[in-house]
């Protein structure tokens, strides 16, 4: 059972079909047991007024006999009545009278003993057919003693014609006997005196014959009663006048019959529907006459409506048979039809596995089923676009994921990540860190040393992630760019500013401090473009005096500021960006500057400030302060300490005040050659020395005063015994000759410059140049360390 | 600084005497002149005689090198002490010239 059900759940033909056919078996059911209700009461009516119209005719007949033995009666008894005295007429009579009616079965002119006395006791005249003849005798004698007998006595007795009940009529003659009702009236004279009966006798046999002649179906029949119950007619002849209707009621109670019995009794007329001998039967009764019987017409229910249920067998397998049949094409029909469809699950989970490649069949149709095709068909390219779309996506994103991995390590190593301590320097140390908030960042800090400067910056770019990376990457190469052409801070920035705002179309912008540091100094000179004012931390906590100028990457004309300061031996320079002053904590609250000098002025009194120990300071600090919550932002630091001691003790000291022309070069020659013996340099020594400060002293020469204009140029050579130091001083345009590119060497002759080998010599042979702007005076210093009497 | 140009073996040869610095610039260039009409032949710098060069006395060179080599001519320096070939060394310049 469960099993149907599973495939019928499985299969939608059968479902649908199952459903159809429920319904059209409903609908049926409905219409013919309406129609089968409707022709039932209509074949019941007509069968009522069928049997009815046959009772009618039936007992109609029955009177017409009745009435005919009445009136024949009633003749032959005017005919005695015209003759009564004489005898041989009365044989006349009798003959006569069933000569006329061949369907009595037998008449008697009955006379009172010694009516006629020449006949003696007993006369009655008796006639009745035999065969085909008719025989007429003198009936009464000892042993048939008439006048005792009912039908004789009973018109004398009530004194009016009556019927009698049936009895048996016993033919001496022919030793013949029949159930017979007799019509009998009494005859009297003129005194009003019987002096005789009549006596009309019916065959009940016949009258019963007569009555079933008509049946209105074949297994009908018709019975008749008298008075008392008895039965006349009835088709089994042993009933008559033996049983009445009552006599089966006693052995096995049958109310209806009682009822009917009783109805018929007292003369009524109608229809009743009951059990008669087991079958189920409609009775039809009605009174006869004025003889007090009363007959009925017995139709079996199966007779009126034996058609009726054939037809509605008949229709009834038709229905079953047509709607089993309709159930068996449905469901042909419905699972060709739905043939494709099953196609297209397959197809579906074909697809569903993985293989969006399949080919999905095109059933060429227009209906639903088509047009599910045809969705299928585009959902199918649709996920097979999406799908790679999809691969696309995801291996565009695991790609940007790895180029940002990339990114971020190109970003690390842009940033230096050597950081000179005590060990490497005497003139300064230094410690930067740089946390991105995401893999990229915006922040950045860059040095390196250039001819005894240190040249710094710290920025933040706007806003955070990829695009900030890139505008830090192309801010700290434009920091390389122009800082190694410049060595003015200010310089350095409005370059920068105008070279980035040129090519910023995105409106970023990036907050930057540049300073550089002369390291034989300590002078500081710096410019600051919208950056946090770095914490000076020496004698004291202080901020950097900053002038109010605009971030870098707005305004390409924007002039900035230039500012100076001198840093002492020890002091160290905090510089930072907004990261570190607005980090956050859980609740959003942020770290802020007063912090910041909080933990700075700490790490001074404990003497802790040096780069790394106060990066370090700062980062606990900030850490324990933000706790869990996500970094927001880029935090970078970088420290610059100047350690540089002042104490150079001075072995020599010589110098010499040349005018600006190139034609004093051998004085010059004799200056340095005259240093270099006094050192005990050696002849290559005293030829390089030479040359790179005939190079640079022409240098001078030749740019600092214009064309035409006479100035002096002071050469001053010193040393302490580490270091041999020559300061070429003059009084022209500020002129900084160590901002020339360097020369390739590498290059051919045809491509090699005529120009630029003067300080690229001067480079190679020195350990350091530097310029500064001293006082309204260009100073440029040559370094060489010492190395046991040689360079 | 003296600077003599003569030919010699079918060559052009100049000999340098002296200090070649920023100075004796001038002259050494005006006297090395001639070098820049070569033709079909080769020139050779006499640099035995030389004691000293600086950068102005690197780009004489450097200008009749340029010079010589668009017409094919091949410029030789000779006798070049150790001092002014350290000055070439540092420059490049060593692997301009060819050195006999």
């Amino acid at each position: 059972m469960n099993k149907a059900f599973a495939f019928v759940r499985g299969k939608l033909s059968v479902k649908v079909s199952l459903w159809v056919v429920f319904f059209a078996a409903i609908i049926f059911n409905i219409a013919l047991g309406w129609f089968f209700y409707q022709a039932r009461d209509a074949v019941r009516s007509e069968a009522v007024s069928r049997a009815t119209q046959i009772l009618d005719k039936t007992s109609l007949r029955v009177e017409g006999i009745l009435n005919r033995v009445e009136v024949a009666s009633n003749m032959t008894k005017w005919l005695v009545l015209r003759h009564p005295n004489k005898a041989d007429s009365m044989f006349v009579y009798s003959r006569g009278m069933l000569e006329n009616n061949p369907d009595f079965y037998n008449t008697s002119i009955a006379f009172e003993p010694y009516h006629f006395k020449e006949r003696g006791r007993y006369f009655s005249a008796y006639t009745r057919h035999i065969g085909d003849s008719i025989r007429t005798t003198q009936g009464g004698s000892e042993s048939y003693q008439y006048f005792y007998m009912d039908w004789y006595l009973m018109p004398k007795l009530l004194d009016k014609p009556c019927w009698t009940e049936p009895y048996i009529d016993f033919d001496v003659a022919t030793n013949t006997s029949e159930m017979v009702t007799s019509y009998c009236q009494s005859i009297k004279d003129e005194e009003g005196k019987v002096i005789g009966v009549i006596n009309t006798s019916l065959s009940l046999n016949w009258l019963s014959q007569t009555i079933s002649a008509v049946k209105p179906y074949p297994n009908s029949y018709s019975i008749m009663i008298g008075r008392g119950g008895t039965y006349f007619v009835h088709p089994d002849s042993t009933k008559i006048t033996c049983q009445s209707i009552f006599t089966q009621t006693m052995e096995h109670e049958d109310t209806a019959m009682v009822a009917l019995g009783h109805a018929m009794q007292r003369g009524e007329e109608g229809m009743k529907h009951m059990t008669v001998n087991g079958t189920d039967s409609y009775v039809f009764y009605k009174p006869l006459g004025q003889t007090g019987c009363s007959m009925a017409i017995v139709c079996p229910e199966s007779d009126i409506f034996g058609g009726f249920d054939r037809l509605r067998r008949t229709v009834t397998i038709i229905i079953a048979v047509g709607l089993l049949l309709m159930l068996f094409f449905f469901i042909r029909i419905i699972t060709s039809e739905l043939k494709p469809l099953r196609r297209l699950a397959k197809e579906a989970e074909t697809i569903a596995s993985g293989r969006f490649d399949v080919q999905m069949p095109d059933f060429q149709r227009v209906d639903e089923i088509g047009q599910l095709s045809h969705s299928f068909a585009g959902m199918q390219q649709s996920l097979v676009k999406y799908i790679e779309e999809l691969k696309d996506t995801t291996s565009q994103k695991a790609s940007i994921e790895r180029d940002l991995q990339v990114a971020s390590s190109i970003q690390m190593g842009m940033l230096p990540e050597k950081f000179p301590t005590r060990d490497d320097r005497d003139d300064v140390q230094l410690f930067a860190s740089l946390t991105p908030a995401k893999e990229v960042g915006g922040d950045l800090f860059d040095f390196y040393f250039r001819d005894e400067k240190l040249f710094f910056c710290i920025g933040d770019v706007s806003g955070k992630g990829v695009p900030a990376s890139l505008f830090m990457a192309v801010t700290r190469s434009t920091f390389r760019t122009v800082s190694a052409h410049e060595s003015m801070p200010d310089r350095i920035v409005t370059i920068m500013n105008r070279t980035i705002a040129d090519m910023n179309k995105n409106h970023m912008f990036v907050t930057l401090f540049v300073g550089v540091l002369d390291l034989p100094t300590g002078r500081l000179h710096y410019c600051n473009a919208g950056h946090d004012a770095p914490l000076l931390v020496g004698d004291g906590v202080g901020e950097l005096p900053c002038d109010a100028n605009i971030p870098v990457g707005f305004m390409p004309t924007w002039k900035y500021t230039l500012q100076e300061a001198h840093i002492f031996t020890g002091t160290t320079i905090f510089l930072f960006t907004d990261g570190l002053t607005e980090a956050e904590d859980a609740n959003h609250a942020q770290f802020q500057m007063e912090r910041v000098n909080d933990v700075a002025e700490n790490a001074l009194a404990n003497h802790q400030h040096e780069p790394r120990q106060i990066i370090e300071r700062m980062t606990d600090a900030v850490h324990q302060f933000v706790g869990d919550a996500e970094q927001s932002d880029d935090l970078t630091m970088m420290a610059i300490q100047y350690i540089k001691q002042q104490d150079e003790e001075v072995r020599m000291r010589k110098s010499i005040v040349l005018p600006n022309d190139v034609k004093v070069v051998p004085q010059l020659t004799d200056f340095v050659t005259e240093v270099c013996e006094t050192m005990g340099f050696d002849d290559m020594d005293t030829m390089k020395m030479n040359v790179a400060i005939e190079e640079a002293v022409v240098n001078v020469m030749n740019y600092a005063y214009p064309a035409g204009e006479h100035g002096d140029v002071t050469v001053e050579a010193v040393t302490n015994g580490m270091r041999l130091k020559f300061t070429i001083i003059d009084s022209g345009k500020p002129f900084d000759p160590t901002v020339q590119a360097a020369v390739d060497t590498t290059l051919s002759a045809s491509e090699r410059p005529i120009g630029g080998l003067g300080i690229h010599l001067v480079r190679q042979i020195m350990d350091s140049i530097n310029y500064e702007r001293i006082n309204g005076l260009n100073v440029l210093t040559l370094r060489k360390k010492l190395n046991n009497n040689s360079i | 600084m003296k600077t003599t140009i003569q030919e010699q073996d079918g060559n052009m040869v100049a000999i340098l005497e002296g200090r070649l610095d920023t100075a004796a610039a001038v002259e050494t260039e005006k006297a090395m002149n001639p070098l820049n009409d070569v033709e079909g032949k080769d020139i050779i710098i006499d640099c035995t005689a030389l004691e000293y060069i600086s950068s102005a006395g690197l780009r004489i060179f450097l200008g009749i090198l340029q010079n010589a080599q668009a017409k094919g001519v091949h410029v030789y320096l000779k006798g070049v002490s150790e001092n002014v070939r350290a000055v070439f060394a540092i420059t490049g310049f060593i692997s301009l010239f060819e050195f006999k």
